[in-house]
């Protein structure tokens, strides 16, 4: 075959791949489902975290993630309302320390307006709702992270069931609250590993655990008493965290190291096979 | 290319039979991929020994595929080997990317959403007396206590229901408690999420145990109520 030939019939069999894996890529768009979001992604960042800033511009780098919430009505006292409709969650991470941005809307701001973030402990599954007792599983505790508007500081607590809500000796979280525009942006900290594995969620970079999120609209009712507190507030259900591993790029190296071991094995085949036909 | 027609339609047609008949076939069930390219290969690997068995059929056979493979006098089909040999090497890579790059995606679930219930659930008849009172009554117990996550159209799009994963369940789609038993109900309701087995993923349901604030009889009802709302009946054994 003539050499100008041959690299015409060349670009004709790669315009066909590439043809062909156009028209594939057209069609997966419209195959990608738009949903809620079902894990909070904590992207690995260089410099300062902004422990005690939520309005910091940098928190725009973390990918928002949106999470329903609903009124919590697994055990009494429960509310059949709650304020906050949903929250929306950024979260970053230096290696050391994670910074979790909670947002959500709030008409107004109350001295008992409360956030929480709730996490399983180790490998025990535990309830979504403060770790209550399950009857045919053995559930573990979970770890919760607390912020009350008017006390200006996150607490770090452990429960396994309603009623047994506890304050660790150890505190290892903090927590800042910003209100603007009907808005609370509430920053939560804590050093990624703590010493107290059985009563602090771990956090490995790479690993997705369960996460849970509840809000506390501090407003009072026409006889002065709070509409939500205790039990009565919005959550929302389990869902996934993950602080992010190193870029790890292996997997294009090994791609790539394959692809030109077809090409070689290609090669030499067809040499092969043409020394045959020649013979 | 002649002797490469008839290998061709066999393969073509198991895949067709794996694909679209199998499934249909009473009893039987869709094959995953991963089969269907399992028996292909036996199917590759059994035209293979075919015509390898005398020199003549394996002449006849590899000697299209040489060609091919060597360009020699192909002619329209030249345009196809180079997309072959493109497609090839980079087919390998994706493959490879696929299994070895680091997933994004949280580990997969797999709740199973009608568990087995406990011995002592199974079989029990609903011992209130099916009178238009006490539906009645159900449907308000179920309005009060239920509608909330449930909806008041039994549907499962009550006003509570939005930030609940796994969603409450909706009575009125033929997949829920027309398939079940009202024992099975009676479970569910008196022992609420917490008492699903492992399978159910208990961990994850906000369905309330009704045990600590409702009398038996107030759930037989409310079963009763359910049914009737949703234009469903219980499940039977005749």
């Amino acid at each position: 075959m003539k050499p100008a030939n041959q690299v015409r019939q060349w670009v004709n069999g790669i315009g066909a791949v590439a043809v062909t894996a156009l028209i594939l890529s057209g069609a997966a768009p419209g195959l990608a489902q738009e949903g809620a979001s079902v894990s909070v992604s904590a992207p690995l960042v260089k410099g300062t975290l902004p422990v005690d800033d939520p309005t910091a511009a940098i928190w725009s780098t973390a990918k928002p993630a949106k999470f329903p919430m609903s009124p919590q009505v697994h055990w009494p006292n429960r509310i059949l309302e709650t304020t906050v409709k949903d929250v929306v969650v950024r979260a970053l991470h230096d290696g050391t320390q994670v910074a979790m941005l909670v947002e959500y809307a709030d008409p107004t701001e109350d001295p008992d307006d409360a956030a929480a973030i709730e996490f399983m402990v180790g490998d025990k599954k535990a309830h979504f709702a403060h770790g209550q007792p399950m009857m045919q599983v053995e559930g573990g505790p979970v770890n919760i992270w607390y912020w009350k508007n008017k006390d200006k500081k996150g607490v770090d607590m452990n429960a396994q069931g309603f009623g047994t809500l506890k304050i660790q000796t150890h505190q290892d979280v903090k927590a800042t609250g910003a209100f603007s525009n009907g808005t609370w942006k509430v920053v939560f900290t804590r050093p990624l590993a703590t010493e107290h594995a059985d009563e602090d969620t771990q956090l490995i970079p790479g690993g997705f655990i369960n996460i849970a999120f509840a809000v506390w609209d501090g407003r009072k009712d026409g006889s002065g008493d709070l509409v939500e507190k205790g039990s009565q507030k919005a959550v929302s259900s389990w869902w996934y965290f993950r602080a992010e591993a190193p870029p790890d790029y292996s997997g294009y190296y090994y791609a790539a190291f394959a692809t030109a071991l077809a090409l070689g094995f290609q090669f030499v085949l067809i040499r092969k096979l043409k020394k045959g036909q020649a013979a | 290319m002649g002797m490469l027609t008839k290998p061709a339609i066999l393969l073509v047609a198991m895949y067709l039979f794996l694909k679209f008949v199998v499934p249909n076939i009473p009893g039987s069930a869709p094959l995953p991929a991963s089969l269907i390219f399992l028996y292909l290969m036996l199917v590759t690997a059994g035209i293979v020994i075919f015509y390898t068995m005398s020199s003549e059929s394996k002449d006849a056979f590899w000697g299209p595929i040489q060609r091919f493979l060597t360009g020699e006098n192909l002619g329209v089909l030249s345009t196809a080997r180079y997309a072959l040999l493109v497609l090839f090497p980079l087919l390998v890579g994706w493959q490879t990317f696929g299994s070895t790059a680091v997933s994004d995606a949280p580990p997969a679930e797999n709740r199973t959403i009608h568990p087995a219930p406990p011995g002592e659930y199974t079989g029990l008849s609903n011992p209130v007396s099916k009178t238009p009172e006490n539906i009645m009554q159900g449907k308000g117990f179920y309005a009060a206590f239920c509608s909330p996550c449930h909806g008041g159209n039994f549907d499962g799009k009550g006003p509570a229901a939005r930030g609940f994963n796994p969603p409450p369940a909706n009575f009125s789609d033929p997949t829920t408690i027309a398939m079940l038993q009202e024992s099975y109900l009676f479970w569910r309701i008196k022992k609420g999420g917490v008492g699903l087995p492992i399978e159910g993923m208990p961990w994850k349901s906000a369905m309330p145990r009704w045990e600590v604030e409702l009398p038996d009889e107030w759930i037989w009802k409310i079963i009763m109520g359910e049914y009737d709302g949703a234009h469903q009946s219980p499940r039977t054994w005749e």
